[in-house]
């Protein structure tokens, strides 16, 4: 069958639970293979099995974005086909919680914000900078609205991603010659597991769940690469739009 | 809007379970309510433009309309694929219902192998909070599985099946929508000509209208929710509105997917052409900016289409046109009557 002749190849980051899962089923329903990974291996696992509902080729690589060592593996598993369609850096940490002033969080607790949030993401587009080029590929890069709003006790996630936020700009045009896209999406509030730690339960159970953001997943992936790339995206926007 | 402030009650006569070609008329021969600022009207569909002035902008939907309904097949056994919204080459957002008069939701599972028009299709994932609505992945080209197989979706209140081309607008232009942007088909060629004759303007955009079958069939309480559509406001389009409202004419959307692209484009006072998607809610709880004038059909109780009339025209002028409408026995849904309203002052 023609659907066999080509599967795309997408590795998300990140993807035990919450947005990550959501993104990765949408990826295996629309029929990529996919490489996943997170830190929690057991779950990652779990992800992997329920997965193989659609007959997509999952590999799951347990491990932390911030350790070369997890790259470098993901690297080699993609270069084991014939390039990269996508990828999503979607792994993020939040910092110590509850969140804290960002006078009051310690030099080294916002560095490894930045490692995971920011240098991780970075390092990845560069380790597969290669194969993404071969297949003319997206890079999406998972924002918030944290990034923007100045929000007290968001101070050192929020620059993380805003900083990430302009990583992604840069490299859309950087990386434009290569014909690889790069993008920005802001899901909006979710209730999702990293969301949990940060908020009430009565604030947390406010929030839609993470599938609602599933349609704007399946727009993206449906847009030709030179309408999205050095855009910023919010998942749950009443309009998804690129100027006529 | 709560579903039972969207409460009237429409005699179940009311509804044009034919074409207004089949009883006898002329498209352009159908009634036109119209609601002015204090008193209702009523006209033919023909005498629009002794009804608008010289110097006003319509704004027409160029979408044309699909044969979406597709017969198929699964583990579930036989039933009917209407496809709603195209995601992507191969991926779209159907409804599974069991037939015209019998709606879904069929069951169905990611694993099951499901087959629609002659194409092997991949169901992915129910629509977030909208189970009768899934997303597909296509192993075919479902455009030429239309071509072959396809027919228009319609619902029970139809006495027959009719053909494409009566679900066809004379705009008809960029093939999208799954059931008929149905404010456009009382015009006619006859009615163009004298719209031009008379200095009246016409600029196009597209919206691709999905199924509505949550509205013919609601669910649960509340007005259905609302889903993405696709739509582009062309610059040529943004361009025509400015200059109107500049030189003092009325913009009048012909149809609710007009107004709801229009209030979508809208930047700082100003529509912007944009091509995106859409699932901008229209109501009572926001103000309407873009057009002065709706030309539209007539809609049923607790539907978001009423919702949006009221907002936009006034709950009790819409509700005092309607009465009058009832008095008179105008006709319901695409095949029906049309219905002028200016905006609330």
């Amino acid at each position: 069958m023609t659907a066999r002749a080509h599967r795309p190849l997408a590795v998300v980051t990140g993807a035990s639970r919450g947005l990550g899962e959501v993104i990765a089923r949408v990826l295996a329903g629309e029929g990529f293979d996919l490489v996943l990974t997170a830190r929690d291996g057991p779950a990652l696992d779990a992800v992997r099995d329920r997965l193989r509902t659609w007959d997509s080729d999952v590999e799951a690589l347990p491990g932390d974005v911030t350790d070369p060592g997890l790259r470098s593996r993901v690297a080699a598993s993609v270069r084991r086909r014939s390039g990269l369609d996508l990828l999503v850096n979607n792994a993020a940490t939040l910092g110590p919680t509850p969140l804290l002033p960002l006078l009051a969080l310690r030099p080294e607790e916002l560095e490894q914000i930045y490692r995971v949030n920011l240098v991780g993401p970075i390092a990845l587009v560069r380790e597969l900078r290669a194969p993404l080029a071969v297949r003319h590929g997206l890079v999406v890069n998972l924002s918030s609205d944290a990034a923007v709003g100045g929000y007290p006790t968001w101070g050192g996630y929020g620059a993380s991603k805003a900083a990430l936020d302009l990583a992604s700009l840069t490299l859309a045009h950087e990386l434009a010659a290569d014909g690889i896209a790069v993008t920005s999406v802001d899901p909006g509030e979710m209730r999702t597991p990293g969301a949990e730690r940060a908020f009430s339960a009565e604030e947390f159970a406010q929030r839609p769940p993470p599938d609602s953001t599933v349609p704007f997943w399946i727009w993206l992936l449906g847009q030709p690469h030179d309408a999205v790339t050095g855009r910023r995206f919010l998942a749950q926007a009443e309009h998804w739009g690129v100027r006529a | 809007m709560s579903a039972s402030s969207l409460d009237f009650v429409r005699p179940p006569l009311l509804q044009a379970t034919d074409t207004p070609e089949d009883r006898g008329l002329a498209r352009d021969e159908v009634r036109l309510l119209v609601t002015e600022r204090r008193r209702t009207e009523h006209r033919l569909f023909r005498d629009l433009p002794q009804l608008l002035r010289p110097g006003d902008l319509l704004v027409v939907n160029e979408s044309a309309t699909l044969p979406a309904s597709l017969p198929a097949r699964g583990p579930a056994g036989e039933f009917r694929l209407n496809l709603s919204t195209r995601y992507g080459p191969r991926i779209w957002l159907a409804e599974p219902r069991w037939s015209v008069g019998r709606p879904g939701p069929v069951p169905l599972t990611p694993s099951d192998r499901i087959e629609a028009g002659g194409v092997p299709l991949h169901p992915i994932l129910a629509f977030p909070g909208i189970d009768r609505l899934w997303f597909f992945r296509a192993d075919g080209d479902l455009t030429l599985a239309m071509r072959r197989s396809g027919s228009p979706i319609r619902y029970g209140y139809l006495a027959r099946p009719h053909e494409l081309g009566d679900y066809q607008t004379i705009f008809a232009r960029v093939p999208g929508s799954s059931e008929m942007p149905s404010a456009g088909r009382p015009f006619t060629a006859r009615t163009v000509r004298d719209l031009e004759a008379r200095g009246i303007r016409t600029a196009r955009l597209w919206l691709h209208a999905g199924v509505s079958s949550l509205e013919q069939e609601p669910g649960g309480a509340g007005t259905p929710p609302v889903y993405p559509e696709p739509f582009e406001v062309p610059s040529e389009t943004a361009l025509a509105i400015r200059r109107t409202r500049c030189e003092g004419g009325r913009i009048v959307a012909v149809g609710t997917t007009v107004i709801r692209a229009l209030e979508t484009a809208m930047r700082d006072g100003v529509v912007q052409p944009v091509r995106g998607f859409t699932s901008r809610v229209l109501g009572p709880e926001r103000p309407f900016r873009a057009v002065d004038g709706l030309l539209t059909g007539l809609h049923d109780p607790r539907t978001s289409h009423l919702s949006l009339l009221f907002g936009f025209g006034g709950e009790g002028r819409v509700r005092a046109s309607y009465r009058e409408a009832i008095e008179r026995g105008y006709l319901w849904h695409e095949f029906g009557d049309s219905h002028l309203l200016w905006a609330a002052a």
